[in-house]
């Protein structure tokens, strides 16, 4: 019965018909991007052509979580962070744009973690921050889809949370069999996100689970439980979550390198506040 | 040591960190840690485009800002589900020592 319940909510969820689309300027920059003859110019234009998505994708970069100042123009984007990151920056920023509208609190707890993300994977010298910075940035996407979806149990899940004291994942089960990070799981798949995003949305409440990218998956892990100990956004609970011991163990903490993590997390999140209520700001202006 | 937007800077406050010209910490700080603020100094770090400074104690209150005590109490609360995990006692600890930093209690 419960299985079925959960392969109905996923043909909902799933449905093309209502499911936000990417932007077709990120199929044009996946398909020049494998061409190694493609200029970093070439994918500049692309990207130049959608306004809106340039402007976020300066201001991402120009972001206290990817720690770069001052990058005007998109190609100087491109050569300083990299054509991938671009493109998850432009991937990240379209879902946000969704996210946004949806739920500060969602979106603070994200950015938050993609911020913290960041400060474990240069702490410990961890290849690809940026790809891990993303991940920690989309790994609650599952929430969102659930949120634009099923927006009855949604409020189910809330209420159960609150009157309950269950945390997200516990009242998700309940309502719906199923929980934000399969959800996830499901929709970044759909759009054919690289495992590397894939699996730290799906897992970073399983760690054991990721087996192609489980560093990745435990940085993102630790970096949502950072997150919520520090009480910065809403992600749907107050609860901090158990930190698991295969990801302590993957990432070979010890409580210095913890102490100096958080010390560095809080020092850039005073910055995160003040760019995440600019950007209320300007929605509250537009409005 | 609290960190504060430049603008919000008064004279008599202290240093509790060195500033640094751009953001990232390499180079030449421009200012050191003690040093006591004055109008002029104030007046020198806004004119090289310095956000932000870090100061001794928690002299600035922010609207809405919680107190210690309650700030102390919901980090309890947030960790109340996962007290058997002794990571996360670990991570409790070093939260409650942030707090008390932030707020001014005591140095880094």
């Amino acid at each position: 019965m419960s299985d079925d319940r959960r392969t109905e909510l996923k043909k909902i969820i799933m449905d093309t018909k209502t499911l936000p689309t990417l932007p077709g300027v990120i199929d044009k920059l996946n398909a020049v991007s494998s061409d190694n003859r493609t200029s970093i110019q070439e994918m500049a234009r692309i990207v130049s052509a959608d306004q809106v998505l340039s402007a976020r994708i300066l201001r991402l970069a120009n972001s206290p979580s990817y720690g770069f100042y001052r990058v005007s123009t998109i190609s100087n984007a491109m050569i300083l962070l990299g054509v991938n990151v671009v493109k998850s920056l432009a991937l990240s920023s379209s879902i946000f744009e969704i996210m946004e509208k949806n739920s500060v609190g969602l979106w603070e707890h994200s950015l938050g973690t993609a911020t913290a993300a960041g400060v474990i994977a240069r702490k410990l010298s961890i290849p690809e921050v940026e790809e891990i910075t993303t991940a920690g940035l989309l790994h609650d996407i599952g929430k969102v889809i659930i949120g634009l979806k099923c927006a009855e149990q949604a409020r189910t899940i809330r209420t159960l949370v609150k009157e309950k004291g269950l945390s997200s994942s516990e009242a998700e089960q309940e309502v719906l069999d199923t929980d934000h990070t399969e959800v996830g799981g499901w929709l970044a798949k759909s759009w054919y996100l690289p495992e590397k995003l894939v699996e730290p949305i799906s897992n970073h409440h399983n760690v054991v689970a990721s087996e192609g990218h489980q560093i990745k998956t435990s940085v993102v892990h630790l970096a949502d439980v950072l997150t919520k100990a520090s009480g910065f956004g809403n992600s749907g609970d107050p609860f901090v979550p158990d930190i698991q011991s295969v990801a302590w163990d993957a990432l070979q903490l010890d409580e210095k390198q913890l102490h100096e993590i958080v010390i560095e997390f809080e020092d850039k999140l005073v910055e995160v506040k003040n760019f995440s209520l600019e950007l209320q700001g300007n929605n509250a202006a537009k409005a | 040591m609290q960190k504060i937007p430049l603008n919000l800077a008064a004279p008599e406050m202290i240093l509790a960190r060195d500033v640094f010209r751009s953001e990232s910490p390499a180079g030449i700080p421009v200012c050191g840690k003690g040093t006591v603020l004055n109008e002029n100094l104030i007046y020198r770090l806004k004119q090289m485009s310095i956000q932000s400074i870090y100061v001794e104690g928690h002299p600035v209150t922010f609207e809405g800002e919680a107190s210690l005590e309650e700030q102390l109490q919901d980090l309890e609360k947030r960790f109340s589900k996962t007290l058997d995990n002794r990571r996360n006692l670990l991570l409790l600890d070093i939260y409650r020592q942030q707090i008390r930093c932030a707020m001014g209690e005591q140095g880094e």
